[in-house]
C-alpha cells in the first residue's frame, strides 16, 4: 500500500528470498554449531597433545571462513536486501521495532568476524590460552547472534502479546521462542558435524581420518537426541488455530514436512553409515550425499516455518500483501487503489477494468503469486475456473483454509481482478458485465400448447387428481464421475368419486401413467444405466429407475398410510429422442377398474425434471449439452477440488470406473443415505461451503446451482410464488432465506460436527444476528406456509418465511392434507409450481388439471363456484381449510398473461 | 503526478533522531575508510599488474594491500552493516522505494560482493605466484566493487530525488537508474578518488608499523604510499568543486552562506583536505592519518546535510513521531562498549604472544 512493488512476474519475491535465505540459514547454523566445534576441536588436540588435531583444525578453520564469513555474511546481508525489495513495508516493521535488537546482533557479529579472522591468521602464532579464549569468543558471539535473531524471526510467526502491547520484549521472548532456540542450536551441532566430515575425508592418515569422522558422527548424532523433543515442543507452542491453517488446510506445508522428516531420518542413516564404514569411497559417496540434504533439511524446515504464517508476513498483524490487519476495514469501504500510494489507477471505470486489475493484482496477490512463473504460479490455479468462479474464489479467499488473505477492496476492484486474470492473465474474452441472470427470457424451446383433457361436469363420475411431489426436481448426469441426483419422479394421485358427498377411492382401481415417446428412453441420453451399481447399488434394467418403474410407463402402488396412489423414482430427463430439451413432459394419467378395465377417469400431469445445475460457471468447463447438464471437464474439476480440500481421491477412483454417490458419505433425507459418521449432510455441505464463495450475491446464488433462474432453460419457479406474474415480487429469499441464511440453518442443524462451525465461521448475515437462525434438517424441515398466510389469509406486507419450519415429515407441504384428508398440494399444484402456474415451455402445462376440470387456472375449487368439481352442487361451509370460500386474489395478474 | 503523494509514510522511531543519525555517521566513517582501502587498494593492485611489472608499482604497496584486502573487507562489510541499519530508521521509506525502483541492480550488489570477496582471497592466495590468475581476479574484484559503488550512489541519488519516481509507472522491472543527475558523476569519480588515497596512506601505515620492527626500506615504502595520496587528494579538490557546482542551484546556495553550518562544515573540510595535503608532502605520516580522519568525517558531516537538503521540500526527519525505546538503546550501548572492549582484548591476545603454540 505504501511501497512500489517490483514487478516479479515470473521469478517471484518468495522465491529470490528461498534462494538467498535457505543457504543462508543452512551455512550459518552450521557457523553456530561450528564455533563450538572449532572450539572442543582445539582443546581436544591440546588435552592430546596431538599435531595432527591442530593441523586439521587449521585447515578446517580455513574452509569454514570461506564458507561462513564470504558466504554466510554476505548471504546474511542478502536476506536483508532481499525482503526490504520483496517486503518493504514488513522489512520497515522489523527494523523499527527491533532497530537495538539488530544493533546488539550487529556486536556480536563484529565480534564473530574478529575473533574468526584472529583465528584463522594468527593460529600458529597464538598460546594455548589465547587461542582457547578466542575460540571459546567465536562461538559464544556466533550463538548469541542466534539468540537475537531467532526472537526476531520467531516474532514473525507468533508474535504473542506483542499484537496488543507492540512492546519488544513482548515480541522477542514470543511463545516459540525457546523450543525454537532449542531447535536451532540443536540441528546447528549436527551440522558442525556433518561439515567436519567434509574437512576430515582430505586426511591422508587413515587411521587417524577414520578417528576424527568418528568424531565427526558424534557431533551429527547426538545433537539430534535434542533435535526431536525440540521438534515437538516447538510444533506444539504453535498456537492450534495457526496449526489447523498451516498443516491441515494448506496441502504445501505437508510436502516441505516430508522433506524435513526424510531428510532427517537420511541424515541420521548417514551418519551411522560413515561411522559404520571403512571404505573412503563409501564415505566421501555419504558426505557429497549429506551436504545436499543438509540444505534439503533446510529448505523443509524454513518453508515450514514460512507457510506456517501464512496468510500473514507478521502474523496477525500484516498479511503477506503487506496490507495490515486493522487496514482492512477502510479499504473495503474506500478501495485498494485509491489508498495505494504507487497505482497508476485510483478507481475503476468500464475502459480501464483490466488494467486497473493489473494494479490490484500487484497490489494484492503478487507477493506470493507469479503469472506463469516459478512460484505459486496463479495460472494452473484459475484457469479451471469460470468467471464466476474467479469471483468467487477472491470473495472467498481466506475463509475457510484461512492461509490466503482476504480479497481487500470494493465490489468493483474485485470484479476488475477477476477481469484482469481472466482477460490479461488467461487471454479470455471479457465477459459481458453484470449478473449472468440479469435480463434475458431464457433460452428454452418456443412454448408448445398442451392438450386439455376432456372433462365433463355434468356427467363425469370422477376427479382424478395427480401431481409430481417435486415442483422443482433436477438430475444429475455426469454419473462417470459422481452422482447426486438419480433420474427419479414421484408422481402422486388421488381418486375422487364425484357427488354432494363425493368419496376417496382407495381400492379397487388401477392408477397409471404413460409417458410421451420422446421422454421414455432416458438411457440412451446419460450413462446412469452404466453405473447404477456403483452409485445406487442397484443393478437396473436400462430405462428403469431404483424402485424398478419403468420410463415408458406403469402403475401406481396404494400407499396405505398416506392413502394416496404413488409411482415412485420414475426415471424422466429433460433431454428428448429428438435432440430437444424439456424440463416438463406432460405424462397421461389414468384410472381404471381393475376388474373390468373399464376407464373411470384420465387427466395428465407435468413430471418437472431438469439438469440445468450451472457448476460450470464456477467450476469451468460448460453445459453438458443444450444448455443444461454437467460435463465432463467441470465434473473433473469438481472431483480435484473436492480432493485437494478433503484429501479424497475421488477423482482417481472415478478414472477406476468407481464413481461415487455424494450422499453416500453426505447423509442426505432426500435419498435416505446415512453418510458417513461426523461428515456434514448433503444440503449443509453444499450451502455451507458455497456460501463462503458466493454468500456476497445473496438470492441470486440460489440460481447458480437451482433451475429458476428467469434467463435459464427451465425457469422452474414457475407457480404464484414465483417470478412468473410479477418478476422480482418474491425470490427463493422469502422462503428459504437467502444463501446465508440457508446455510447457517443447515450448518446449526449439524452443529456437533466439527466442519460446521469452520464454514459458518465467515458467514454474514444482515438480516438478522447469527444466533437467531434456527437450526434445521434438509428435506425433513421446510418453511411453512403459515407462517405469512396465517390463518390461510393473505399474507402481511414483507412477511417472510424464512427461519419458521414445520415440525414433522407429515407436516411437510407435500405431505400435509386438508380436514377432508385431501393433500393439499392436489389441489394447489406442487411447490415451487403453486396454482396459477405459468410454465415457460406451454401456456398450460402446469395448470392442465385445474383447466380441465374447471376451466380456470386457480387451486381446484377455487372461486367460490368451483366446489362442484368433486361436490356437484354449491357448498356453504368452508370444510377444507377456513378462508377457502372466496375468489382468486391472483386473477388480475394471471389475466393479464392472456388468460 | 504530484511525487510527494508517492512518499511512503514514516514509521515511528524508536530514539531521538539525532542518536540514530550520529551512530549512522560514526559506523559510516569507519566503513568508508575500510572501504576506501579496499576499492582503492584493488585498483591500485590492478593498476600495478596491468602496467606489467612489480618495478613499475608504487614500491611496498602491492604486497601489503594483496594481503590486507580480505580481511579488511569483511570488517568493511560488517561496518556496513551498522550504518545501513540506522539510516534505514530513519529514511527507510525514502530508501527502500529507490531500492525497489532499481531493484535488479540493487540485488545484484549481494552477488557483487560476495564474487569480489572470494576474489580478493583468489589474489591474496595467488600474488607473486600466479600473476596471471591475480590480475583476471584483480579485475574482477575492481570491476565488482566499482559496480556495488555505483549502485549504492545511484540508490542515494534516486532516493533524494522524489520527482524522478515517476519513472516506475512506465518501469517497474526495477531497472531505474538515476545518471540524469549532474551530480552523480562527480561524486562517483570522488569516493574512487578518495578511495585511492586512502588506500595508498593505508600501505604507508601498515609499512610504519613494520618500520617499528626495523624492516629494511619501510621509510621509502612509506613515502610512495604518502605520495600516492597526496596525488590523489590534489585530484580530490578539483573533484570536490566539480561536485559542488553539479549540485541544484538551491542546495548548493545552502553551503554558500544560506545555511551556517553548511558553510562552515565545506570550509572546514576544504581547510583540513589543503592541510592534509601539505602533511602528506611533508611525509608527516600520523598527522596526516589524523587530518584525513577529521576530513571525512567532515565529508560525512556533508553528506548528511546534502540529504537533508534535497529531501527538504518534502520530509523533515524533525517531524517524525517518536516512541522511544530507551531501555534498548541502553542495553545496546552497553553492548557496544562491552562488545569493543572485548574485540580489544582478543587483538591483544592474539597479537600479544607471538609466541608459537604449545604443542
Amino acid at each position: 500500500m505504501n511501497y512500489p512493488i517490483w514487478e516479479l512476474l515470473t521469478v517471484g519475491g518468495g522465491s529470490l528470498i528461498a534462494l538467498i535465505a535457505v543457504p543462508h540459514v543452512y551455512i550459518s547454523h552450521m557457523a553456530v554449531g561450528g564455533g563450538l566445534f572449532l572450539w572442543l576441536t582445539d582443546l581436544k588436540g591440546f588435552r592430546e597433545s596431538s599435531p595432527a588435531i591442530h593441523a586439521y583444525l587449521k585447515k578446517h578453520i580455513w574452509f569454514f571462513l570461506l564458507l561462513t564469513m564470504v558466504f554466510g555474511g554476505i548471504s546474511g546481508v542478502g536476506i536483508w536486501f532481499i525482503i526490504a525489495l520483496v517486503s518493504p513495508a514488513a522489512t520497515t516493521v522489523l527494523i523499527h521495532n527491533f532497530v537495538f535488537g539488530w544493533a546488539i546482533e550487529w556486536v556480536f557479529f563484529l565480534g564473530e568476524i574478529v575473533a574468526l579472522l584472529l583465528y584463522h591468521y594468527r593460529y600458529d602464532s597464538m598460546d594455548r590460552k589465547a587461542r582457547l579464549r578466542i575460540g571459546f569468543l567465536y562461538f559464544l558471539f556466533a550463538w548469541l547472534s542466534m539468540v537475537v535473531i531467532n526472537g526476531i524471526v520467531g516474532f514473525m510467526l507468533t508474535p504473542g502479546d506483542w499484537l496488543e502491547t507492540h512492546n519488544f520484549w513482548d515480541g522477542f521472548f514470543n511463545p516459540t521462542y525457546w523450543p525454537s532456540l532449542m531447535f536451532r542450536s540443536s540441528i546447528a551441532f549436527t551440522f558442525a558435524g556433518l561439515f567436519g566430515y567434509v574437512t576430515t575425508l582430505f586426511l591422508e592418515d587413515s587411521a587417524f581420518r577414520q578417528r576424527m569422522v568418528s568424531y565427526c558422527t558424534k557431533w551429527l548424532l547426538y545433537p539430534l537426541l535434542g533435535l526431536i523433543p525440540a521438534a515437538a515442543w516447538y510444533f506444539y507452542s504453535v498456537p492450534a488455530d495457526v496449526r489447523a491453517v498451516a498443516f491441515e488446510m494448506n496441502k504445501l506445508t505437508g510436502m516441505w514436512v516430508h522433506y524435513l522428516i526424510a531428510a532427517t531420518v537420511a541424515i541420521f542413516l548417514l551418519g551411522v553409515l560413515m561411522s559404520a564404514s571403512k571404505s573412503l569411497t563409501v564415505q566421501r559417496l555419504a558426505v557429497v550425499l549429506l551436504v545436499p540434504i543438509g540444505l534439503v533439511w533446510m529448505s523443509g524446515f524454513e518453508y515450514t516455518r514460512e507457510i506456517s504464517r501464512k496468510p500473514y508476513v507478521l502474523f496477525g498483524h500484516m498479511y503477506s500483501n503487506s496490507i495490515l490487519k486493522t487496514d482492512a476495514e477502510k479499504i473495503n469501504a474506500e478501495g485498494v487503489l485509491k489508498l495505494a500510494r504507487w497505482s497508476a489507477i485510483d478507481s475503476v471505470t468500464d475502459q480501464n477494468r483490466v488494467e486497473a486489475g493489473r494494479e490490484v493484482f500487484n497490489l494484492q496477490c503478487m507477493a506470493c503469486h507469479t503469472i506463469g512463473g516459478l512460484q505459486n504460479d496463479i495460472v494452473p490455479k484459475v484457469e479451471s475456473y469460470g468467471f464466476q468462479g474467479l469471483l468467487a474464489q477472491i470473495s472467498g479467499q481466506g475463509k475457510i483454509r484461512g492461509y490466503m488473505p482476504p480479497f481487500m477492496g470494493t465490489s468493483e476492484e474485485k470484479l476488475a481482478l477477476a477481469s484482469f486474470i481472466w482477460n490479461g492473465v488467461l487471454g479470455r474474452e471479457p465477459p459481458p458485465p453484470g449478473s449472468p441472470f440479469a435480463g434475458g427470457t431464457g433460452r428454452g424451446p418456443s412454448p408448445e400448447t398442451a392438450k386439455i383433457p376432456p372433462f365433463d361436469p355434468d356427467s363425469s363420475e370422477y376427479v382424478l387428481l395427480a401431481w409430481n411431489d417435486l415442483g422443482m426436481h433436477c438430475i444429475s448426469d455426469c454419473d462417470e464421475f459422481f452422482s447426486f441426483l438419480p433420474p427419479a419422479n414421484t408422481l402422486q394421485a388421488q381418486l375422487i368419486r364425484r357427488g354432494p358427498l363425493p368419496e376417496r377411492i382407495t381400492g379397487g382401481v388401477t392408477i397409471s401413467y404413460i409417458t410421451p415417446a420422446q421422454h421414455a428412453n432416458p438411457a440412451s441420453h446419460t450413462r446412469f444405466w452404466d453405473f447404477a451399481d456403483k452409485l445406487y447399488g442397484a443393478r437396473l434394467e436400462r430405462n428403469v429407475g431404483l424402485t424398478g418403474n419403468a420410463a415408458a410407463g406403469g402403475a401406481f402402488k396404494f400407499d396405505d398410510e398416506r392413502e394416496l396412489y404413488e409411482a415412485k423414482f420414475i426415471p424422466l430427463l429433460p433431454y428428448r429422442d429428438d435432440g430437444k430439451f424439456d424440463s416438463y413432459p406432460v405424462l397421461d394419467i389414468e384410472a381404471r377398474d381393475s376388474a373390468s378395465g373399464e376407464l373411470l377417469a384420465l387427466t395428465k400431469v407435468v413430471a418437472p425434471v431438469s439438469a440445468e445445475a450451472d457448476c460450470w460457471r464456477c467450476h469451468g468447463g460448460g453445459p453438458r449439452k443444450l444448455d443444461a447438464g454437467i460435463s465432463d471437464e467441470t465434473a473433473i474439476n469438481i472431483l480435484k477440488v473436492h480432493d485437494r480440500n478433503e484429501g479424497t481421491q475421488l477423482y482417481q477412483q472415478a478414472l477406476d470406473g468407481n464413481p461415487r454417490l455424494c450422499q453416500s458419505c453426505h447423509a442426505d433425507p432426500a435419498l435416505g443415505t446415512e453418510g458417513t459418521e461426523g461428515v456434514l449432510n448433503f444440503s449443509a455441505a453444499m450451502h455451507g461451503w458455497h456460501a463462503n464463495y458466493m454468500g456476497e450475491v445473496l438470492d441470486e446464488a440460489c440460481l447458480y446451482c437451482h433451475p429458476a433462474s428467469r434467463g435459464g432453460i427451465t425457469r422452474c419457479l414457475r407457480g404464484v410464488h414465483g417470478t412468473a406474474f410479477e418478476p422480482g415480487k418474491m425470490t427463493c429469499g422469502n422462503c428459504h432465506g437467502n444463501l446465508n441464511e440457508r446455510a447457517l440453518g443447515l450448518l446449526k442443524g449439524e452443529k456437533d460436527k466439527p466442519r460446521a462451525a469452520k464454514l459458518a465461521e465467515h458467514i454474514q448475515l444482515g438480516s438478522m444476528p447469527k444466533d437467531s437462525v434456527i437450526g434445521n434438517t434438509p428435506w425433513l424441515n421446510e418453511p411453512d406456509c403459515f407462517a405469512c398466510h396465517v390463518d390461510f389469509e393473505q399474507p402481511a406486507p414483507g412477511a417472510r418465511a424464512f427461519n419458521n419450519y414445520n415440525a414433522t415429515f407429515e407436516e411437510l407441504y407435500r405431505n400435509s392434507r386438508d380436514n377432508a384428508l385431501i393433500n393439499c398440494i392436489a389441489c394447489h399444484g406442487s411447490p415451487h409450481a403453486i396454482f396459477p402456474t405459468m410454465n415457460p415451455y406451454g401456456t398450460f402445462r402446469d395448470v392442465l388439471q385445474p383447466m380441465q376440470y374447471q376451466g380456470e387456472p386457480y387451486a381446484i375449487g377455487a372461486n367460490v363456484k368451483n366446489c362442484t368439481v368433486c361436490h356437484i352442487v354449491e357448498m356453504e361451509d368452508p370444510i377444507h381449510h377456513p378462508n377457502m370460500q372466496r375468489m382468486v386474489r391472483n386473477k388480475g395478474g394471471f389475466e393479464k398473461h392472456g388468460f | 503526478m504530484d511525487p510527494a503523494t508517492l512518499i511512503p509514510t514514516a514509521e515511528v522511531l524508536p530514539a531521538p533522531w539525532w542518536i540514530l543519525e550520529f551512530l549512522g555517521m560514526l559506523t559510516l566513517t569507519l566503513h568508508l575508510l575500510l572501504v576506501n582501502v579496499v576499492l582503492g587498494g584493488s585498483l591500485i593492485l590492478l593498476f600495478s599488474s596491468l602496467t606489467g611489472s612489480a618495478k613499475s608499482a608504487p614500491p611496498g604497496l602491492p604486497d601489503v594491500l594483496a594481503k590486507k584486502i580480505p580481511g579488511t573487507l569483511a570488517i568493511a562489510v560488517t561496518f556496513g552493516v551498522a550504518p545501513l541499519l540506522f539510516f534505514q530508521v530513519l529514511y527507510g521509506h525514502f530508501f527502500y522505494t529507490s531500492s525497489v525502483l532499481m531493484a535488479k541492480y540493487w540485488i545484484m550488489v549481494v552477488p557483487a560482493v560476495m564474487i569480489a570477496y572470494y576474489g580478493a582471497y583468489v589474489t591474496a592466495r595467488k600474488f607473486n605466484k600466479n600473476s596471471a590468475v591475480a590480475t583476471v581476479s584483480l579485475a574482477v574484484t575492481s570491476l565488482l566493487l566499482l559496480y556495488v559503488a555505483f549502485c549504492i550512489l545511484n540508490n542515494i541519488s534516486l532516493m533524494t530525488h522524489p520527482a524522478q519516481w515517476v519513472r516506475y509507472f512506465d518501469n517497474r522491472s526495477g531497472t531505474l537508474l538515476n545518471t540524469s543527475d549532474p551530480a552523480l558523476w562527480p561524486r562517483y569519480l570522488h569516493f574512487i578518488t578518495a578511495s585511492v588515497a586512502v588506500a595508498g596512506l593505508f600501505s604507508a601505515i601498515v609499512w610504519d608499523f613494520r618500520r617499528r620492527k626495523d624492516i629494511e626500506g619501510a621509510q621509502e615504502k612509506i613515502n610512495s604510499g604518502l605520495k600516492i595520496f597526496a596525488v590523489a587528494t590534489i585530484i580530490q579538490v578539483v573533484i570536490g568543486f566539480w561536485l559542488l557546482i553539479s549540485l541544484p542551484r538551491e542546495v548548493m546556495l545552502l553551503y554558500m552562506g544560506r545555511n551556517m553550518l553548511y558553510t562552515v562544515t565545506l570550509l572546514a573540510a576544504i581547510v583540513l583536505a589543503l592541510a592534509v595535503i601539505v602533511t602528506a608532502s611533508l611525509k608527516r605520516l600520523w598527522p596526516t592519518v589524523v587530518l584525513l580522519v577529521l576530513t571525512v568525517v567532515a565529508m560525512v558531516m556533508m553528506r548528511t546535510f546534502l540529504r537533508s537538503g534535497y529531501l527538504a521540500p518534502y520530509f523533515r526527519i524533525e517531524d517524525v513521531a517518536l516512541k522511544p525505546q530507551y531501555d534498548m538503546l541502553s542495553l545496546f550501548l552497553i553492548t557496544f562498549v562491552a562488545g569493543l572492549v572485548v574485540v580489544y582484548l582478543m587483538f591483544r591476545w592474539a597479537m600479544g604472544g607471538g609466541k608459537a603454540a604449545a604443542r
